[in-house]
């Protein structure tokens, strides 16, 4: 008979993660697990605290307080985990405008450990992935705004991290490149990876997310499964949050 | 290493950015203008030379000042150092502002890479782009070496003199790039550092004081000594000092911007 399988550790486990930025708390007591597969969409108004939390769990800032797990180890003890373990998108992808496309993820690759024909195989699966092949040798200096954001997200996306980490991943795409950015999303969350994602669009969290959370003033107001079509119910609680700082009973 | 992934990021950004070519090629032909008049005044004066007993050859008067006007005594354009304080900060000033401003130096920070590996990183690629500056400079006046005799005993130590001011001055753009918010804020202060450390005597030497801590904070006294084919220890600890302070602020300025966010 066969045992029980152990459940497996999250891919990512804050435990009461604090962070002031400019004197003020950006992000207060804040706990949240995700596991391996699951898509989890963080909303908030402007200044809720929506980017600090990225930043922290992409490992661009540190905590003042509090514990962070990555594949169950001590994330700030260890902060080189990140190189392999976690893909980040920035909102408005930040570029070298003088490079290629091809030069970027190159780059990337190599800043993540990746060489050789690793490297180069990589490379042309991301590309191939968000239809960037033909534009690989363009300088993203002459991008639009959809096509730096599709290479940005090809550069997370290049080491085949077990996080991946999304600012406002839909900003600047045309509707065709929304729906197969959540078709990748769901992809990807179906290859066992996970997925972070924040923005403003309730629509965005709704058609991709199976789990919401919702940080009001730097605290995780909401943290909930989300069931299929709960837009209306979703939309309830966010202003509710959004308005009066907590959800009100239905 | 992923310290050489900066490197040859760094690398790749100054190879394709036209300004730092542009830097290189005119460099290069000041220094051939500057190479074509020292040359034709050893000429004139090469009968009267030849006739002093250990007098000036080739190699004191027209390869080591091609590298700077420190001992030409004369009023002939820029030498290579001369050109550097101008120059390398331009080189520098975007190694750091730059990713400031285009939003990827938290990017930098995300792949766990150490404040540390970034600038030294980024350093290693401007102190290599310095290098070929200065292989090609001094490519001029070897190339008649089969013509003339060289002292190249004098040359290098004259060399090693010019790669370590180089090295200084890389190391205050460098860091003054990583205090900078803007690429020209860097380059302006940068170059203001590295006047004030070639000339911080000058003052002095004309007023006819002769201030030992002042001369020794000079970098052009312990360039001078190089350049004269002297190699002693305290010059070349003076040089890697200066890179060392100023790589150290560099490096705890990116540190408290990491954890500034």
């Amino acid at each position: 008979m066969n045992a029980p399988k152990p459940a497996l550790p999250p891919v990512l486990q804050l435990e009461q993660v604090s962070r002031s930025r400019a004197g003020r708390p950006a992000v207060r007591d804040l706990s949240l697990r995700l596991h391996a597969g699951q898509i989890l969409g963080l909303l908030g108004v402007n200044g809720a605290g929506k980017s600090t939390t990225l930043s922290l769990i992409a490992g661009a800032l540190r905590p003042d307080s509090g514990a962070i797990r990555l594949q169950d180890r001590d994330f700030l003890e260890h902060p080189e985990l990140a190189r392999q373990a976690i893909g980040w998108l920035p909102e408005a992808a930040p570029l070298w405008p003088e490079l290629t496309l091809r030069e970027h993820l190159n780059a990337h690759g190599r800043l993540r450990g990746l060489t050789g024909a690793r490297l180069k195989e990589a490379g042309d699966a991301v590309l191939e992935r968000l239809e960037l092949k033909d534009m690989s040798r363009r300088l993203a200096g002459v991008l639009s705004q959809g096509q730096r954001q599709r290479l940005g997200l090809a550069c997370a996306l290049l080491h085949r991290p077990a996080l991946l980490v999304l600012d406002e991943p839909a900003n600047a795409l045309d509707p065709v490149q929304v729906v197969a950015l959540r078709k990748l999303l769901r992809d990807l969350a179906a290859e066992g990876i996970a997925v972070i994602l924040s923005t403003h669009q309730l629509s965005e969290v709704t058609a991709v997310c199976d789990r919401v959370a919702v940080l009001h003033e730097g605290v995780l107001r909401y943290d909930a499964p989300l069931p299929a079509d709960q837009h209306a119910a979703l939309e309830k609680t966010f202003f509710d949050i959004a308005m009066h700082g907590r959800a009100q009973a239905a | 290493m992923t310290l050489f992934a900066v490197t040859r990021l760094e690398l790749r950004r100054l190879f394709v950015r036209p300004l730092g070519w542009t830097i290189a090629a005119l460099a290069l032909a000041e220094l051939g203008w500057r190479f074509a008049l020292l040359l034709q005044i050893f000429l004139l004066n090469q009968v009267k030379l030849a006739a002093l007993p250990d007098g000036p050859g080739y190699t004191d008067l027209v390869a080591v000042r091609l590298l700077s006007s420190l001992i030409t005594g004369s009023t002939l354009p820029f030498g290579l150092i001369e050109l550097a304080l101008l120059l390398v900060p331009l080189l520098t000033m975007s190694s750091l502002a730059s990713e400031r401003s285009a939003g990827t130096l938290p990017l930098l920070f995300s792949t766990g890479l150490s404040p540390a590996s970034i600038l030294l990183g980024k350093y290693l690629a401007v102190l290599t782009w310095l290098a070929l500056w200065l292989l090609f400079a001094l490519a001029v006046p070897v190339s008649l070496a089969h013509g003339v005799t060289l002292d190249w005993g004098m040359l290098g130590a004259a060399t090693l003199g010019t790669f370590l001011a180089l090295a200084v001055l890389a190391a205050i753009g460098v860091a003054c790039s990583a205090f900078a918010s803007h690429s020209a804020v860097a380059a302006v202060t940068a170059f203001m550092f590295g006047l004030a450390l070639n000339c911080v005597n000058l003052g002095a030497q004309l007023a006819g004081i002769n201030i030992g801590f002042i001369n020794w904070l000079a970098m052009s006294t312990h360039q001078e000594n190089l350049l004269r084919g002297l190699v002693s220890s305290t010059d070349v600890t003076w040089f890697l000092l200066a890179i060392g302070v100023a790589l150290a602020l560099g490096i705890r300025r990116l540190a408290a911007e990491g954890e500034r966010g």
